[in-house]
Protein backbone atom coordinates (compact mmCIF):
# COMPACT_ATOMS: atom_id res chain seq x y z
CA UNK A 1 0.00 0.00 0.00
CA UNK A 2 1.80 3.30 -1.10
CA UNK A 3 1.59 6.05 1.60
CA UNK A 4 0.07 9.35 1.62
CA UNK A 5 0.20 12.36 3.39
CA UNK A 6 -3.67 13.27 3.87
CA UNK A 7 -3.73 14.18 7.46
CA UNK A 8 -7.20 13.04 9.72
CA UNK A 9 -8.83 16.85 10.06
CA UNK A 10 -8.84 19.00 13.40
CA UNK A 11 -11.64 20.00 14.18
CA UNK A 12 -12.35 22.33 16.77
CA UNK A 13 -15.25 22.52 19.50
CA UNK A 14 -16.23 23.67 22.85
CA UNK A 15 -14.65 21.59 25.41
CA UNK A 16 -17.71 20.12 26.77
CA UNK A 17 -18.89 16.40 26.98
CA UNK A 18 -21.95 17.11 25.52
CA UNK A 19 -21.20 19.17 22.54
CA UNK A 20 -18.73 16.88 21.62
CA UNK A 21 -21.27 14.10 21.49
CA UNK A 22 -23.73 15.96 20.01
CA UNK A 23 -21.25 17.22 16.92
CA UNK A 24 -20.35 13.31 16.52
CA UNK A 25 -24.55 12.57 16.55
CA UNK A 26 -24.92 15.57 14.08
CA UNK A 27 -22.15 14.06 11.57
CA UNK A 28 -22.91 10.86 11.85
CA UNK A 29 -19.45 10.02 12.92
CA UNK A 30 -20.73 7.53 15.93
CA UNK A 31 -22.43 4.26 16.11
CA UNK A 32 -24.99 5.85 18.14
CA UNK A 33 -23.49 5.60 21.65
CA UNK A 34 -21.43 8.27 22.89
CA UNK A 35 -18.18 8.15 21.86
CA UNK A 36 -14.64 8.96 23.59
CA UNK A 37 -13.81 12.74 22.13
CA UNK A 38 -10.43 12.01 20.17
CA UNK A 39 -7.98 14.75 21.39
CA UNK A 40 -4.62 15.00 20.18
CA UNK A 41 -3.07 13.48 23.29
CA UNK A 42 -5.07 10.98 22.83
CA UNK A 43 -4.85 10.12 19.11
CA UNK A 44 -0.89 10.57 20.04
CA UNK A 45 -0.63 8.43 23.02
CA UNK A 46 -2.94 5.57 20.52
CA UNK A 47 -0.35 6.27 17.65
CA UNK A 48 2.61 5.34 20.14
CA UNK A 49 1.68 1.72 20.05
CA UNK A 50 0.72 1.57 16.68
CA UNK A 51 4.36 0.35 15.37
CA UNK A 52 3.85 1.95 12.03
CA UNK A 53 3.94 5.33 10.81
CA UNK A 54 1.11 7.86 11.36
CA UNK A 55 0.35 8.29 7.03
CA UNK A 56 0.73 4.89 5.64
CA UNK A 57 -2.19 3.62 4.81
CA UNK A 58 -3.42 0.28 5.80
CA UNK A 59 -6.28 0.41 3.76
CA UNK A 60 -8.64 1.48 1.20
CA UNK A 61 -11.80 0.65 3.06
CA UNK A 62 -15.31 -0.52 0.58
CA UNK A 63 -17.53 0.73 -0.32
CA UNK A 64 -16.66 4.27 0.18
CA UNK A 65 -12.80 3.61 -0.68
CA UNK A 66 -11.48 5.68 2.30
CA UNK A 67 -8.02 5.66 3.25
CA UNK A 68 -7.28 4.14 6.46
CA UNK A 69 -4.21 5.56 7.20
CA UNK A 70 -2.60 4.51 11.07
CA UNK A 71 -3.92 7.59 12.38
CA UNK A 72 -6.84 7.66 11.09
CA UNK A 73 -7.26 4.42 12.50
CA UNK A 74 -6.29 5.30 15.78
CA UNK A 75 -8.53 8.18 15.70
CA UNK A 76 -11.12 5.58 15.85
CA UNK A 77 -9.76 3.75 18.55
CA UNK A 78 -9.91 6.74 20.73
CA UNK A 79 -13.38 7.21 19.68
CA UNK A 80 -14.40 2.80 21.01
CA UNK A 81 -12.43 3.82 23.78
CA UNK A 82 -9.85 1.67 23.07
CA UNK A 83 -6.73 1.36 25.19
CA UNK A 84 -3.10 2.00 23.46
CA UNK A 85 -1.79 -1.30 23.56
CA UNK A 86 -4.99 -2.84 21.11
CA UNK A 87 -4.09 -0.63 18.04
CA UNK A 88 -1.64 -3.29 16.45
CA UNK A 89 -4.44 -5.75 16.89
CA UNK A 90 -7.06 -3.02 15.47
CA UNK A 91 -5.02 -2.29 12.68
CA UNK A 92 -4.51 -6.33 11.61
CA UNK A 93 -7.71 -6.40 11.96
CA UNK A 94 -8.31 -3.66 9.29
CA UNK A 95 -5.85 -5.31 7.05
CA UNK A 96 -7.42 -8.75 7.39
CA UNK A 97 -11.17 -6.92 6.32
CA UNK A 98 -9.36 -5.78 3.10
CA UNK A 99 -7.94 -8.80 1.52
CA UNK A 100 -10.02 -9.15 -1.73
CA UNK A 101 -11.18 -12.78 -0.28
CA UNK A 102 -12.95 -11.42 3.06
CA UNK A 103 -15.22 -9.57 -0.04
CA UNK A 104 -16.06 -6.40 2.25
CA UNK A 105 -17.57 -4.26 -0.84
CA UNK A 106 -20.29 -7.34 -0.29
CA UNK A 107 -19.99 -7.71 3.36
CA UNK A 108 -20.71 -3.60 3.65
CA UNK A 109 -23.32 -2.70 0.98
CA UNK A 110 -25.37 -5.92 1.09
CA UNK A 111 -28.82 -6.76 2.85
CA UNK A 112 -27.55 -9.08 4.30
CA UNK A 113 -27.12 -8.82 8.49
CA UNK A 114 -23.54 -9.97 8.38
CA UNK A 115 -21.53 -8.51 11.03
CA UNK A 116 -17.22 -8.81 11.27
CA UNK A 117 -16.61 -11.30 13.94
CA UNK A 118 -12.77 -10.76 14.97
CA UNK A 119 -10.88 -13.92 16.89
CA UNK A 120 -8.10 -13.05 18.45
CA UNK A 121 -5.30 -15.83 18.89
CA UNK A 122 -1.79 -15.65 20.39
CA UNK A 123 0.12 -14.48 23.42
CA UNK A 124 -1.71 -10.97 23.11
CA UNK A 125 -4.96 -12.81 24.10
CA UNK A 126 -3.13 -12.28 27.94
CA UNK A 127 -1.23 -9.46 27.33
CA UNK A 128 -3.94 -7.12 26.42
CA UNK A 129 -7.05 -9.50 28.46
CA UNK A 130 -9.19 -10.37 25.75
CA UNK A 131 -12.34 -12.64 26.79
CA UNK A 132 -12.38 -16.23 25.48
CA UNK A 133 -14.34 -18.07 28.75
CA UNK A 134 -17.20 -16.97 30.63
CA UNK A 135 -20.16 -14.29 28.67
CA UNK A 136 -16.60 -13.85 25.84
CA UNK A 137 -19.56 -13.10 23.25
CA UNK A 138 -21.14 -10.53 25.90
CA UNK A 139 -20.75 -7.86 27.76
CA UNK A 140 -18.19 -6.72 30.65
CA UNK A 141 -14.75 -6.88 29.13
CA UNK A 142 -12.81 -4.06 28.06
CA UNK A 143 -10.65 -5.70 25.11
CA UNK A 144 -13.72 -7.24 23.42
CA UNK A 145 -16.29 -4.36 23.87
CA UNK A 146 -13.87 -2.05 22.52
CA UNK A 147 -11.41 -3.57 20.07
CA UNK A 148 -14.94 -4.69 18.30
CA UNK A 149 -16.20 -1.43 18.43
CA UNK A 150 -13.41 0.43 16.76
CA UNK A 151 -13.62 -1.42 13.78
CA UNK A 152 -17.11 -0.89 13.13
CA UNK A 153 -16.35 2.67 13.28
CA UNK A 154 -13.48 2.20 10.99
CA UNK A 155 -16.06 0.87 8.82
CA UNK A 156 -18.71 3.81 8.81
CA UNK A 157 -16.41 6.63 9.26
CA UNK A 158 -13.58 5.16 6.59
CA UNK A 159 -15.38 3.02 4.46
CA UNK A 160 -18.60 5.35 4.60
CA UNK A 161 -21.03 2.27 5.48
CA UNK A 162 -23.90 4.06 6.62
CA UNK A 163 -27.24 2.14 7.34
CA UNK A 164 -29.73 3.16 4.81
CA UNK A 165 -27.30 4.72 2.74
CA UNK A 166 -23.99 2.55 1.39
CA UNK A 167 -25.13 -0.09 4.33
CA UNK A 168 -28.16 -1.84 2.91
CA UNK A 169 -28.46 -4.24 5.60
CA UNK A 170 -31.91 -5.21 5.79
CA UNK A 171 -32.32 -5.44 10.18
CA UNK A 172 -28.90 -5.75 10.35
CA UNK A 173 -27.97 -7.33 14.36
CA UNK A 174 -26.33 -6.09 17.97
CA UNK A 175 -23.06 -8.08 16.44
CA UNK A 176 -22.51 -4.78 14.03
CA UNK A 177 -21.76 -2.91 17.43
CA UNK A 178 -19.54 -5.09 18.54
CA UNK A 179 -18.07 -9.18 17.52
CA UNK A 180 -14.60 -9.47 19.08
CA UNK A 181 -13.25 -12.78 21.31
CA UNK A 182 -10.24 -14.61 21.92
CA UNK A 183 -10.07 -18.52 21.50
CA UNK A 184 -9.69 -20.15 24.72
CA UNK A 185 -6.44 -22.40 23.75
CA UNK A 186 -6.11 -23.42 27.22
CA UNK A 187 -8.87 -25.23 27.29
CA UNK A 188 -9.02 -26.26 23.97
CA UNK A 189 -8.11 -30.01 23.29
CA UNK A 190 -6.94 -29.06 19.86
CA UNK A 191 -4.39 -27.08 17.92
CA UNK A 192 -5.32 -23.51 17.90
CA UNK A 193 -7.21 -21.70 15.13
CA UNK A 194 -4.12 -19.93 14.12
CA UNK A 195 -1.96 -23.10 14.18
CA UNK A 196 -4.17 -24.49 12.25
CA UNK A 197 -4.19 -21.76 9.96
CA UNK A 198 -0.34 -21.64 9.53
CA UNK A 199 0.70 -19.03 12.14
CA UNK A 200 3.20 -20.50 14.83
CA UNK A 201 1.79 -21.07 18.41
CA UNK A 202 4.10 -17.87 19.74
CA UNK A 203 2.90 -15.15 16.92
CA UNK A 204 -0.53 -13.51 17.66
CA UNK A 205 -3.27 -13.15 15.07
CA UNK A 206 -6.89 -11.53 14.56
CA UNK A 207 -8.75 -13.84 12.13
CA UNK A 208 -12.01 -11.79 10.75
CA UNK A 209 -15.02 -13.40 9.65
CA UNK A 210 -18.50 -12.66 7.59
CA UNK A 211 -21.15 -13.68 10.66
CA UNK A 212 -24.37 -13.46 9.83
CA UNK A 213 -25.35 -13.92 13.70
CA UNK A 214 -24.92 -16.83 16.61
CA UNK A 215 -27.20 -19.70 17.16
CA UNK A 216 -26.98 -21.50 20.56
CA UNK A 217 -26.77 -25.02 21.05
CA UNK A 218 -27.62 -26.28 24.29
CA UNK A 219 -27.14 -29.82 24.63
CA UNK A 220 -26.33 -32.14 27.44
CA UNK A 221 -25.04 -35.18 24.78
CA UNK A 222 -22.52 -37.42 26.56
CA UNK A 223 -21.05 -39.10 23.31
CA UNK A 224 -19.41 -37.65 20.66
CA UNK A 225 -21.61 -39.48 17.73
CA UNK A 226 -24.97 -37.80 19.41
CA UNK A 227 -23.34 -34.32 19.83
CA UNK A 228 -22.71 -34.03 15.95
CA UNK A 229 -25.71 -35.33 15.19
CA UNK A 230 -27.69 -32.31 16.85
CA UNK A 231 -25.06 -30.20 15.89
CA UNK A 232 -25.56 -30.91 12.38
CA UNK A 233 -29.48 -30.84 12.65
CA UNK A 234 -28.91 -27.33 13.86
CA UNK A 235 -26.59 -26.01 11.18
CA UNK A 236 -29.16 -27.86 8.24
CA UNK A 237 -31.60 -24.64 7.33
CA UNK A 238 -32.43 -24.43 3.98
CA UNK A 239 -33.05 -19.80 4.03
CA UNK A 240 -29.13 -19.89 3.80
CA UNK A 241 -26.38 -18.28 2.08
CA UNK A 242 -24.37 -21.15 2.86
CA UNK A 243 -26.12 -24.16 0.92
CA UNK A 244 -26.97 -21.33 -2.05
CA UNK A 245 -23.30 -20.20 -2.66
CA UNK A 246 -21.12 -23.25 -0.50
CA UNK A 247 -19.99 -21.23 2.75
CA UNK A 248 -17.77 -20.85 5.44
CA UNK A 249 -20.11 -22.45 8.43
CA UNK A 250 -18.55 -21.46 12.01
CA UNK A 251 -18.54 -23.27 15.34
CA UNK A 252 -17.45 -21.90 18.71
CA UNK A 253 -17.66 -25.43 20.63
CA UNK A 254 -17.73 -24.67 24.38
CA UNK A 255 -14.31 -26.66 26.24
CA UNK A 256 -16.98 -29.25 27.33
CA UNK A 257 -18.31 -30.30 23.97
CA UNK A 258 -14.85 -29.93 22.60
CA UNK A 259 -13.40 -32.35 25.26
CA UNK A 260 -16.40 -34.38 24.56
CA UNK A 261 -15.32 -34.70 20.69
CA UNK A 262 -12.13 -35.56 21.80
CA UNK A 263 -12.75 -37.94 24.02
CA UNK A 264 -14.66 -39.58 21.22
CA UNK A 265 -11.13 -40.14 18.95
CA UNK A 266 -12.30 -37.36 17.03
CA UNK A 267 -9.71 -34.67 15.91
CA UNK A 268 -10.94 -31.05 14.02
CA UNK A 269 -10.07 -32.85 10.79
CA UNK A 270 -12.72 -35.67 12.00
CA UNK A 271 -15.30 -33.03 13.24
CA UNK A 272 -15.09 -31.50 9.99
CA UNK A 273 -15.32 -34.42 7.55
CA UNK A 274 -18.16 -35.70 9.97
CA UNK A 275 -20.19 -32.82 9.70
CA UNK A 276 -20.25 -31.83 6.55
CA UNK A 277 -21.16 -35.33 5.58
CA UNK A 278 -24.01 -34.98 8.18
CA UNK A 279 -25.58 -31.51 7.51
CA UNK A 280 -25.90 -32.83 3.69
CA UNK A 281 -29.72 -31.05 3.14
CA UNK A 282 -32.02 -32.16 -0.02
CA UNK A 283 -32.61 -29.58 -2.28
CA UNK A 284 -35.78 -30.01 -2.32
CA UNK A 285 -36.40 -27.98 1.31
CA UNK A 286 -35.27 -24.96 -0.45
CA UNK A 287 -37.68 -22.84 -1.72
CA UNK A 288 -38.83 -22.95 -5.42
CA UNK A 289 -37.03 -19.73 -5.97
CA UNK A 290 -34.26 -20.16 -3.80
CA UNK A 291 -33.09 -23.58 -5.63
CA UNK A 292 -32.81 -21.54 -8.94
CA UNK A 293 -30.37 -19.31 -6.96
CA UNK A 294 -28.92 -22.85 -6.32
CA UNK A 295 -28.60 -23.94 -9.31
CA UNK A 296 -27.41 -21.25 -11.13
CA UNK A 297 -24.33 -20.52 -8.19
CA UNK A 298 -23.63 -24.05 -7.64
CA UNK A 299 -24.15 -26.33 -10.87
CA UNK A 300 -21.04 -26.54 -12.00
CA UNK A 301 -19.66 -27.77 -8.57
CA UNK A 302 -22.47 -30.25 -8.21
CA UNK A 303 -23.62 -31.12 -11.41
CA UNK A 304 -27.24 -31.17 -12.40
CA UNK A 305 -29.17 -30.14 -9.39
CA UNK A 306 -32.84 -31.47 -8.42
CA UNK A 307 -34.78 -31.57 -5.46
CA UNK A 308 -33.28 -34.78 -4.44
CA UNK A 309 -29.85 -33.71 -4.84
CA UNK A 310 -27.93 -33.38 -1.49
CA UNK A 311 -26.49 -30.08 -1.19
CA UNK A 312 -23.35 -29.46 0.91
CA UNK A 313 -23.27 -26.96 3.82
CA UNK A 314 -19.81 -25.87 2.09
CA UNK A 315 -17.91 -26.49 -0.89
CA UNK A 316 -15.46 -29.33 1.02
CA UNK A 317 -15.23 -30.89 4.87
CA UNK A 318 -12.26 -28.26 5.83
CA UNK A 319 -14.19 -24.88 4.85
CA UNK A 320 -16.35 -25.85 8.22
CA UNK A 321 -14.52 -23.86 10.72
CA UNK A 322 -14.15 -24.50 14.45
CA UNK A 323 -12.86 -22.37 17.02
CA UNK A 324 -13.21 -23.28 20.77
CA UNK A 325 -14.52 -20.94 23.33
CA UNK A 326 -16.40 -20.24 26.33
CA UNK A 327 -16.74 -20.75 29.47
CA UNK A 328 -18.32 -24.26 31.55
CA UNK A 329 -21.45 -25.01 30.29
CA UNK A 330 -23.62 -27.60 27.99
CA UNK A 331 -23.29 -24.16 25.28
CA UNK A 332 -21.76 -24.09 21.92
CA UNK A 333 -22.56 -21.85 19.09
CA UNK A 334 -23.71 -22.15 15.21
CA UNK A 335 -22.31 -19.23 13.57
CA UNK A 336 -23.88 -19.20 9.75
CA UNK A 337 -21.87 -17.19 7.71
CA UNK A 338 -22.08 -14.69 4.91
CA UNK A 339 -21.69 -16.86 2.10
CA UNK A 340 -19.83 -15.14 -0.37
CA UNK A 341 -16.72 -14.37 1.98
CA UNK A 342 -13.40 -15.86 2.99
CA UNK A 343 -12.17 -15.83 6.83
CA UNK A 344 -8.92 -13.69 6.64
CA UNK A 345 -5.90 -14.35 9.59
CA UNK A 346 -3.26 -11.64 9.92
CA UNK A 347 -0.48 -11.89 12.06
CA UNK A 348 -0.38 -8.39 14.25
CA UNK A 349 2.88 -6.56 15.19
CA UNK A 350 3.68 -7.55 18.39
CA UNK A 351 6.93 -6.13 20.57
CA UNK A 352 10.19 -7.95 19.98
CA UNK B 1 -13.82 1.69 -17.54
CA UNK B 2 -14.25 5.28 -17.17
CA UNK B 3 -10.76 6.27 -15.96
CA UNK B 4 -9.54 4.20 -19.07
CA UNK B 5 -12.07 7.01 -21.27
CA UNK B 6 -14.45 4.03 -21.83
CA UNK B 7 -18.35 4.93 -21.94
CA UNK B 8 -19.50 3.16 -18.52
CA UNK B 9 -22.80 2.95 -16.58
CA UNK B 10 -24.28 0.79 -13.73
CA UNK B 11 -27.53 -0.73 -13.04
CA UNK B 12 -29.22 -1.07 -9.75
CA UNK B 13 -32.83 -1.18 -8.00
CA UNK B 14 -34.29 1.59 -6.51
CA UNK B 15 -33.49 -0.02 -2.87
CA UNK B 16 -29.81 0.48 -3.83
CA UNK B 17 -29.90 3.45 -5.51
CA UNK B 18 -28.73 5.72 -2.87
CA UNK B 19 -25.63 3.07 -2.20
CA UNK B 20 -25.12 3.58 -6.37
CA UNK B 21 -25.02 7.04 -6.52
CA UNK B 22 -22.70 7.00 -3.11
CA UNK B 23 -20.31 4.67 -3.82
CA UNK B 24 -19.93 6.31 -7.65
CA UNK B 25 -19.15 9.68 -6.25
CA UNK B 26 -16.48 7.80 -3.01
CA UNK B 27 -14.87 6.70 -6.49
CA UNK B 28 -15.01 9.94 -7.85
CA UNK B 29 -17.42 9.62 -10.88
CA UNK B 30 -20.83 11.18 -9.11
CA UNK B 31 -22.08 11.76 -12.56
CA UNK B 32 -22.17 8.17 -13.75
CA UNK B 33 -25.32 7.41 -15.24
CA UNK B 34 -27.32 4.55 -13.32
CA UNK B 35 -30.05 2.89 -15.22
CA UNK B 36 -32.68 1.87 -12.54
CA UNK B 37 -35.47 -0.93 -11.73
CA UNK B 38 -38.21 -0.70 -9.64
CA UNK B 39 -37.74 -3.10 -6.49
CA UNK B 40 -38.14 -5.81 -5.71
CA UNK B 41 -38.64 -8.09 -8.75
CA UNK B 42 -37.56 -11.31 -6.85
CA UNK B 43 -40.94 -11.84 -6.84
CA UNK B 44 -42.11 -11.32 -9.92
CA UNK B 45 -43.26 -13.56 -12.75
CA UNK B 46 -40.49 -14.14 -15.31
CA UNK B 47 -42.99 -12.59 -17.71
CA UNK B 48 -42.68 -9.42 -16.01
CA UNK B 49 -38.93 -9.34 -15.18
CA UNK B 50 -38.61 -9.61 -19.15
CA UNK B 51 -40.42 -6.71 -19.82
CA UNK B 52 -38.48 -4.82 -16.67
CA UNK B 53 -35.25 -6.11 -18.68
CA UNK B 54 -36.25 -4.76 -21.66
CA UNK B 55 -37.38 -1.47 -20.43
CA UNK B 56 -34.11 -0.93 -18.51
CA UNK B 57 -32.40 -2.22 -21.94
CA UNK B 58 -33.85 1.00 -23.69
CA UNK B 59 -32.68 3.02 -20.83
CA UNK B 60 -29.11 2.10 -20.99
CA UNK B 61 -29.16 2.92 -24.69
CA UNK B 62 -30.59 6.15 -24.00
CA UNK B 63 -28.25 7.10 -21.19
CA UNK B 64 -25.27 5.72 -22.89
CA UNK B 65 -26.19 7.97 -25.48
CA UNK B 66 -27.04 11.26 -23.81
CA UNK B 67 -23.44 10.79 -22.12
CA UNK B 68 -21.43 10.25 -25.01
CA UNK B 69 -23.45 13.56 -26.27
CA UNK B 70 -21.95 15.43 -23.63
Amino acid sequence: MSAQTERAALVECADDYDAINQLYRDRHWSDGLPIVPPTVARVERMLRHARRPREEVVANVAPGFGAATVERIAVNAVLAGCDPEYMPALIAAVEAVADPEFNLQGIQATTNPVAIWVIVNGPLTREIEVNATFNCLGEGTWANATLGRALRLVLRNIGGALPGEMDRATQGQPGKYTFCCAENEAESPWEPLHVERGFARDQSTVTVVGAEGTMNMNTHAKDAVDLLRVIAETMIHPASNEYCHGGEPWLMISPEHADILKRGGLSKVDVKARLWELTKMPARHMAAKDLLRVKSSRTEELGEIGPDTLLTIAHKPDDICIMVAGGPGTHSVYVPCFGNSHAITRVVATAG
Amino acid sequence: MAKRGKAALTVCSTAFITLGRAQAAALGFAQLPIAVIQHPFGIRSRDEVRAMAEKCATEVVRLLDEDAAK
